[in-house]
């Protein structure tokens, strides 16, 4: 994991002081509400519904025990004990009050975090695949990439105040796109060309919110050394001519909508003859630096399946379900991903309780090196524990709440904070992902629906994903009223689609009804094997329209 | 004329910025950029152009800038960062070596991006205390980035 050294550390010092004279200035009334706010936004301090909100920045999801630990402990001193991971590899505390926060943000320093462009008009948090640098067909670690950008990203003086936020997500497998990257404002796929080299596909003008849309391929490689100045060369483009008039119009999306990729293409050429091979240029010593940060844990020699793994996947129909879920092939011989999920009914997926978190902590501590990931799933990931050790992880895992075992599935679904928490929420969100866990608590009829995102957001802003969910569910206000609109066929990986709407909107108490009638067109539409995604995108939507508005009779 | 910051000091204001097209123009005057282009030849003696936001500095790019002592880049609101682009344009692309004048609604809590894509001096709104903004001048002694006065990212100087 990036450790830092004493520039890094320094430069969180330095804003945290920074961001307590602002604070103090602002609650002494020398700095206007106004003034504070797109400074408070860029240290992640929102104002909620019910209290402010204080987004923490895990980079490209990586987190030691020890930063785990700290979070809990700050979410039993600072909040209400509990924290929610967000899509976006940040964690959220809903209730800091605002005085505290630049104190939050000292101890956060002291383990190497912060809340830095978590929020606001600037290049965001950058993200990735939550199981970076443990799969056996990535290109290569995209994590010494994400670093390089974090970098680069932090207090860039031209570019923190854009015309909107920024978002930059990276993956590094052919097989699967873990991070969404075709819905971010720029996506980035590691790429080896022929003659062995590394560097990028370049994606660009992906997005969700009000006008949802899928990015474009704006070059299909830049060598690595030119990334940065091939970022500085897009944004400079995007800073100056993105529109300013309407902030639904002033996404990266729409310049390129509006210019066409060709021209926008042009423009960022132009950009770049001028950036391209001058200081930003990334040097060998460099990455090779980045990347000895991420080198191999202390791997054992060990062989696949060891027997206590095969007799209990026999034994216990329990654990060989968790197993075939939850877990996932490691590179390595004799070791497995695990992901702990959050999504045990009753909690609101995502949250974590301190006590949690702290378990958390302690598993990865016993089983994997120290180190966690965080999903945009809003899950946890222990990227390393030996095969022979699952067992006793298993029984650990179910008693913390981390082992429901749905990873992919219905009932492991993305949802926002929604009415409960957020000032723009036009309809509740939590209650919609219990009623839906309820309906959909039998395991085998979830297995045979199978691999299934159901995506929720609260408003049109689609923290949620909704758009990008195989089945979306979006909160919409009528006169005051909260209705829900249903989309379909939205996809975020490598097959990225943006769903379509069903029809008119839901009453709250409708949902699950209306997904159990999807459900059961799927079921009768299917052929063997295909996914939910596949079968929608084979017959259409009429058939579900149509079942899901049929009278009853 | 009200005080301003420049090159770390406050300092009494020598030039006139004209806000508005029908304002005199005398050899202290930081005329309308877009003025300056249609009146060019029959303006006279003035000591620089200010930068609209929207402006871009391509129109620039065949002019001498070195002649201008001084050039403004107006913020519309403070929000609003095309005005960073520009002054680094200004410096890095156009070789611009005078004084870099940011004027509007900019907030003291931006001095250290400003500074470092090459402002040097700040025309701030008559209520901000220039002395308090003094003290934010330089917020950060690192950074990640190359800017203005040292081209080289952090990697270069680690
Ligand atoms: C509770 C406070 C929150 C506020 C005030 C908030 C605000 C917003 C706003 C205004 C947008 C609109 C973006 C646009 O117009 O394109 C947005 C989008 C988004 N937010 Fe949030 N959000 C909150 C919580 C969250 C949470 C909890 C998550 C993750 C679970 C999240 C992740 C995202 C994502 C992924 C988008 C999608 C935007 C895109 O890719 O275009 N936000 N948020
Ligand atoms: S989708 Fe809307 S309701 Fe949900 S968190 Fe985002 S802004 Fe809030």
């Amino acid at each position: 994991m990036y450790q830092y050294d004493v520039i890094d550390q320094q430069l969180v010092e330095e804003r945290v002081a920074q961001f307590r004279d602002q604070t103090r200035r602002y609650l002494n009334q020398e700095l206007s509400e106004q003034e504070f706010l797109p400074l408070r936004l860029q240290n992640g301090l929102y104002v909620q519904r019910y209290a402010p909100m204080l987004r923490i920045a895990i980079p490209y999801g990586m987190l030691s025990s020890a930063q785990l630990r700290k979070l809990a402990d700050i979410s039993c001193r600072y909040d209400r004990s509990y924290g929610h991971f967000s899509t976006r590899q940040n964690l959220q505390l809903n209730w800091p009050k605002i005085e505290d926060v630049p104190d939050i943000l000292a101890e956060l320093a002291e383990v190497q975090m912060h809340a830095v462009q978590t929020s606001g008009n600037c290049i965001r948090n950058t993200t990735t695949d939550q199981y970076a640098g443990v799969i056996s067909d990535e290109i290569v670690d995209p994590r010494p990439y994400c670093e390089l950008i974090r970098q680069w990203s932090t207090f860039h003086p031209e570019f923190a105040f854009l015309p909107r936020k920024f978002k930059i997500a990276v993956n590094a497998t052919e097989s699967a796109d873990r991070a969404a990257t075709q819905v971010h404002d720029i996506g980035l796929h590691i790429k080896k060309n022929a003659a062995g080299e590394i560097g990028f596909k370049v994606i660009v003008g992906g997005g969700l919110g009000r006008t949802p849309m899928v990015g474009v391929t704006i070059s299909e490689f830049i060598p690595r050394a030119d990334l940065l100045t091939y970022l500085d060369a897009i944004i400079r483009v995007y800073n100056q001519q993105g529109r300013r008039d309407n902030k639904y119009k002033a996404r990266i999306k729409i310049l390129v909508k509006a210019l066409g990729i060709e021209e926008f293409r042009n423009r960022v050429e132009a950009e770049w003859t001028h950036l391209r091979g001058k200081e930003s240029t990334v040097p060998m010593s460099e990455f090779d630096r980045l990347a000895s940060f991420f080198s191999e844990p202390a791997y054992e020699t060990l062989t696949d399946q060891p027997s206590s793994l095969t007799s209990k996947l026999t034994d216990s129909a329990g654990f060989a379900r968790w197993y075939e879920r939850n877990t996932f092939t490691h590179k390595k011989a004799g070791y497995r991903i695990v992901t702990l999920t959050l999504k045990k009914a009753g909690q609101a997926p995502g949250d974590a309780t301190a006590e949690q978190m702290q378990k958390a902590a302690d598993l990865a501590d016993k089983f994997s090196f120290g180190e966690l990931r965080v999903s945009h799933e809003q899950n946890l990931v222990l990227a390393d524990v030996r095969q022979e050790q699952l067992v006793e992880l298993w029984d650990a895992a179910k008693e913390a709440g981390f082992a429901t075992p749905t990873l992919g599935l219905l009932t492991d679904m993305i949802c926002c904070p929604g009415g409960d928490f957020c000032a723009l929420a036009n309809a509740k969100s939590i209650p919609i992902a219990a009623q839906i866990q309820d309906t959909f608590s039998d395991l085998d009829y979830l297995y045979d629906l199978g691999n299934i995102d159901l995506n929720i957001s609260g408003c049109m802003n689609a923290c949620g994903h909704h758009h990008v969910g195989n089945i979306g569910i979006l909160g919409v206000d009528k006169k005051g009223e909260e209705f829900y609109q249903i989309s379909i066929g939205g996809a975020s990986g490598h097959d990225a689609s943006i769903g379509k709407i069903l029809g008119p909107s839901f009453a709250q108490e409708e949902i699950s009804n209306v997904i159990q009638k999807l459900m059961n067109v799927y079921v009768e539409k299917r052929s063997e094997e295909e996914r939910f995604i596949d079968t929608y995108r084979r017959v259409g939507i009429t058939p579900f329209k149509e079942a899901a508005y049929a009278k009853a009779n | 004329m009200p005080k301003l910051i420049k090159n770390g000091e406050i300092i009494e204001n020598t030039y006139q910025w004209l806000q508005d097209a029908e304002q005199e123009v005398s050899p202290n005057s930081i005329v309308a950029a877009q003025k300056w282009l249609s009146e060019k030849d029959t303006i006279g003696n003035i000591a620089g152009i200010w930068l609209e936001a929207g402006d871009g500095i391509e129109f620039l790019e065949d002019i001498d800038v070195n002649q201008f002592d001084i050039i403004g880049v107006h913020f519309p609101a403070f929000t609003d960062g095309r005005g960073f682009s520009y002054a680094r344009l200004l410096r890095e692309r156009l070789g611009y070596k005078g004084e870099i004048r940011a004027l509007g609604h900019f907030i003291p809590d931006q001095l250290g991006y400003l500074l470092r894509v090459g402002f040097n001096s700040f025309q701030f709104s008559d209520t901000v205390d220039l002395e308090k903004a003094l003290l934010l001048h330089k917020p950060f002694s690192i950074t990640y980035q190359g800017d203005v006065a040292d081209p080289r990212p952090l990697f270069l100087r680690r």
